[in-house]
């Protein structure tokens, strides 16, 4: 008799279990643990990639003709892909002006023309110690980028600590970039 | 891009609905007639969508990739071309790159295609992509620790499903044998006896 209730109730049982799976993967999706919009990025904990591009000329810089990572090397350091084209981008400007502060930020202009970019700069205003023109788009590729704006955080020895798809906002400031910059002992 | 072919949808259509007309009479019964009709609505609904497909294959679609990325040598190009439908375009996320029309899509051919021409194994080239944007760039992901579930659960639920099947058989109660008495074996004895002597017969029959 108790073995006919027990496959009576099998199919009940896997049934709850499964439901039980639903439940935690829903409830960590709420929660915010689990997003699956959120992009991954494998290069988080890596040295970031080699970096050397041809720099776009500013009257206040050096005339070095290119830019390397390697210059920023000893201080944290925020990588921002961004292009003249892309609408985020402005949007996130005033954002990354106020970060400009507190930490240096290398400009990677993606896909974008000289000229456009320096009349981005000029419209927009320049947050950037240096501005790498990464004309073809394979300089992106190398770091993974899915398209603009990204933002990267490098540490002291160039490894990535946290990468942002997006634009920058006060929110994302607050509460993403400023506490793993205090993280890095800044 | 999908292309449905109306026309020849409906008329698929017209000629099931007549089918039905000319054949359901023949069937003796309601609940019959009513069972084929819903077998015939449910196989409807199963096949549209691969109708479509189908029909959309044969139309196929406009290419993605652009003449000047081609290479010119067929043989590495069919490479090239096999390299990027394993490759997920990032943006579009359920396409290859193959398929994509965005451009990081047109950034990773063109990377594909261009560490092909500099003689590099696919293996190295799939790998180097890997590094960059992890598993999730994978339309097959590779067998970790990470993947194990997914590709040994249809395994185990395989073997759940045997496993439950044969417990389920074993657990069925053994018919209880009728209770015979001397006059039912006695019965069983001579229709026995009579088979045998057909058969015996009938084989006689054969030799001559």
């Amino acid at each position: 008799m108790s073995k006919v209730r027990l496959s009576f109730l099998l199919p009940l049982l896997a049934f709850a279990v499964l439901a039980l799976f639903g439940a935690i993967a829903l409830y960590s999706t709420l929660l915010g643990s689990r997003d699956p919009a959120q992009l991954p990025s494998v290069l988080v904990g890596k040295p970031a990639p080699q970096t050397t591009l041809p720099r776009l000329r500013q009257q206040d810089h050096n005339n070095e003709n290119s830019v390397t990572l390697t210059e920023f090397r000893g201080q944290p350091l925020l990588v921002n892909f961004f292009a003249s084209w892309c609408a985020p981008c402005r949007v996130e400007a005033p954002a990354l002006e106020m970060i400009s502060k507190n930490i240096a930020i290398f400009g990677i202009a993606y896909k974008d023309r000289s000229e456009d970019t320096a009349e981005f700069l000029q419209q927009f205003g320049n947050p950037f110690q240096a501005i790498g023109m990464d004309i073809d788009g394979r300089n992106g590729i190398r770091w993974g980028v899915y398209g603009v704006p990204e933002t990267y955080l490098l540490d002291r020895d160039g490894v990535v600590v946290l990468r942002h798809a997006g634009p920058i906002t006060r929110g994302i400031i607050d509460n993403t970039i400023m506490p793993a910059l205090e993280d890095l002992g800044s | 891009m999908i292309f449905v072919d109306f026309g020849t949808m409906s008329h698929l259509f017209h000629r099931i609905v007549r089918l039905i007309k000319v054949y359901l009479p023949f069937l003796p019964t309601k609940p019959l007639r009513r069972a084929a009709g819903f077998s015939v609505f449910l196989a409807v609904m199963i096949m549209t969508p691969l109708t479509t497909t189908v029909f959309t294959v044969g139309t196929t679609p406009a290419l993605a990739i652009t003449p000047e990325e081609i290479l010119v040598d067929p043989k590495l190009e069919a490479r090239a071309r096999a390299l990027s439908k394993q490759l997920r375009c990032l943006v579009c996320q359920n396409q290859s790159i193959d398929d994509s029309d965005a451009d990081l899509a047109r950034d990773l051919r063109t990377e594909v295609r261009r560490q092909i021409s500099a003689g590099r194994s696919d293996e190295v080239i799939i790998d180097q992509i890997r590094q960059k944007y992890g598993d999730y760039v994978l339309f097959n992901p590779p067998l970790d620790r990470g993947t194990a579930f997914l590709w040994l659960a249809p395994i185990g639920f395989f073997g759940l499903g045997v496993s439950i099947i044969v417990l389920a058989r074993r657990s069925l109660p053994i018919p209880a044998s009728p209770d015979l008495g001397a006059s039912d074996h006695a019965r069983i004895e001579t229709m026995l006896i009579t088979r045998n002597s057909a058969n015996s017969n009938e084989k006689d029959r054969h030799k001559k």
